[in-house]
């Protein structure tokens, strides 16, 4: 049993291993042997302004977290490049991802219960189902992100004018497993529980709830993720802070990607983006399995 | 029975889209001459500002895209731009997903690679592309392949892991060869999942093309009609650009589900 346990983690270790000293190396090959010991082609593609030094990323990463530059107290150097354009607005990894995760959390606690609310009443009466199905089918088909432009103009360049994609964005994503997490419970538990007298809250809570709860709690871990793209997205938009704004240093807008991106700090906030994902998505796993558990013994009865 | 449930069902769901569309005018048509129709844009304030477009001004705004043709090319090329990514990205992600689902040590290798990449939202990679492939038409494409192939990569991957055991010994007890496997009992049995995860990735696919659209933006193309319509802006054309978008989207959506049903017909046949 653990052999093949051993085995995934040897071969993960040495598969990211390899991946890295082989990068290090082909982005290095430039400094090493300069650029006239390379054919032509090749010395094209292996420049460092487009596959960053292994050292230089971490470089970066080192001073976003920390918000200033190594070795350059007193004098700027660099001020006017990505990093010191960042650090000069005080902006630093954590910080950033900080803010993002804020953005996230509120979409989902926004969204997921109007989602939830909707799928449930479309789950509990057919009639509401049959006339609002297609308004939904309709409304779930304009992309988030192309909301963007039009909700600026109602509520001007502000807080709500971010989050208002991501909201959407999730509670859209909630509604069909809320829905079938409802409409799927077996009608023998629902006849059974009327036929004891059950209705109204205790009828809710003590059979709709436990039966869709499972379908429902799955579709809020995966409504998070939705809501981190989308938060990346509306950030690399618009947004003045968060990682989004991080990665393209003041929105695409202004055609800043045009000037001067620095790919070092695109692959820092991508590895921030990644821990951060899989952090909140291995949060919303134990809390998942915790409450799912409670359920599932309950069901088993 | 089922014929007459359907109409029923058909009824009210027009009668709800029609009570929605007819909310709606009423609204604009209430709200047009109240509205503010000034709005504050970044440096200044910009004046003639429809916020709640009427049926009237949108019928007309649709005739003019529709007969300088901007909003046919613009259709055109954003549907182009995500079929190709879709294409692309969807043969990369099937076929790895294929074969770290059938080699475990091919899977053991790319996991790493693929937690990483399944965090991240795909937009991200956007500056990378722009330096990588250049402000064309590459680096769009590739973006809306890159975030295809994450998605496709999982269901394939899921879909073949969850192949019941019984029938690969059952066509390796009739000695049955590796590929012949992997064409009558592997892809079969993950055909429902590949195309489920597929359907999913059209549907971001379509996400992932608005911004796309925003690098070194050139007129035909829906993500900058939004974003140049927002820049005036002119309510009318983005809302029309929206609804073609959604219709887009909704027409994509039920070609893939129209696919995921016929790919899936054995399994119905089988249970009678």
């Amino acid at each position: 049993m653990s052999t093949p346990g051993r085995q995934r983690a040897v071969f993960g270790c040495v598969s990211v291993a390899a991946l890295l000293a082989v990068y290090t190396l082909l982005s290095n090959v430039n400094q090493l042997f300069g650029a006239e010991a390379l054919p032509g082609p090749l010395a094209r593609v292996l420049r460092p302004d487009l596959l960053p030094p292994t050292q230089d990323i971490f470089k970066a990463l080192m001073s976003l977290v920390t918000g200033r530059l190594p070795g350059a107290e007193g004098h700027d150097a660099h001020v006017g490049d990505h990093v010191g354009h960042l650090l000069e607005q005080q902006v630093t990894l954590q910080g950033a991802l900080l803010q993002s995760i804020l953005r996230v959390l509120v979409g989902v606690a926004v969204g997921a219960p109007l989602g939830i609310l909707l799928g449930f009443a479309m789950g509990w009466s057919r009639k509401l189902d049959d006339y609002v199905h297609p308004v939904y089918i309709l409304l779930r088909s304009i992309p988030p992100l192309a909301l963007i432009t039009y909700v600026m103009l109602w509520l001007g360049h502000s807080e709500a004018h971010l989050l208002v994609p991501i909201v959407y964005a999730v509670s859209v994503t909630v509604v069909i497993p809320a829905y079938h997490g409802v409409r799927d419970i077996a009608e023998l538990y629902v006849r059974a529980a009327r036929s004891l007298g059950a209705g109204g809250w205790l009828l809710f809570s003590r059979v709709i709830l436990p039966a869709a709860g499972p379908s429902v709690l799955s579709a809020l871990r995966y409504s998070l993720i939705i809501a981190w793209m989308t938060t990346v997205g509306v950030e690399m938009l618009m947004g003045d802070n968060g990682i989004g704004h991080l990665i393209v240093g003041g929105g695409l807008w202004s055609s800043r990607l045009q000037v001067g991106v620095d790919p070092a700090v695109v692959i820092v906030a991508i590895l921030g983006l990644a821990t951060a994902g899989c952090l909140m998505d291995a949060a919303a796993r134990i809390v998942t399995d915790r409450l799912t558990f409670w359920v599932r013994r309950r069901r088993a009865w | 029975m089922v014929a007459a449930l359907r109409s029923v069902r058909l009824r009210r769901g027009l009668l709800g889209l029609l009570t929605l569309a007819a909310l709606y005018g009423m609204t604009a048509q209430i709200a047009s001459g109240r509205l503010p129709t000034t709005v504050y844009m970044a440096p200044h304030d910009i004046e003639g500002v429809e916020l709640l477009p009427t049926y009237p001004s949108l019928a007309e705004e649709a005739v003019f895209l529709v007969r300088s043709g901007i909003l046919q090319s613009s259709i055109a090329v954003s549907a182009g731009r995500v079929l190709a990514g879709l294409l692309l990205g969807s043969a990369v992600g099937i076929t790895l997903g294929i074969g770290m689902g059938w080699a475990a040590r091919l899977e053991y290798a790319l996991e790493p690679w693929v937690v990483l990449l399944r965090f991240t939202p795909a937009l991200a990679l956007l500056p990378l592309y722009v330096l990588w492939f250049g402000l064309g038409e590459p680096s769009k494409v590739g973006l809306i392949a890159t975030a295809v192939a994450i998605i496709t990569l999982q269901g394939t991957h899921l879909g073949v892991r969850g192949i019941p055991h019984v029938y690969l010994d059952a066509a390796a007890a009739m000695a049955a060869p590796r590929l012949l496997v992997l064409r009558h009992v592997v892809l079969p049995a993950a055909l429902p999942q590949i195309l489920a995860s597929v359907r999913i990735s059209v549907a971001l696919a379509w996400v992932t093309v608005v911004v796309a659209e925003l690098i070194k933006p050139t007129m035909p193309s829906l993500g900058y009609l939004v974003a140049l319509a927002g820049a005036y802006p002119r309510v009318p054309t983005i809302v029309v650009a929206l609804a073609a978008m959604a219709a887009l989207v909704l027409v994509s959506d039920g070609l893939m589900l129209g696919a995921y049903r016929w790919g899936t017909r054995w399994m119905r046949t089988q249970h009678g």
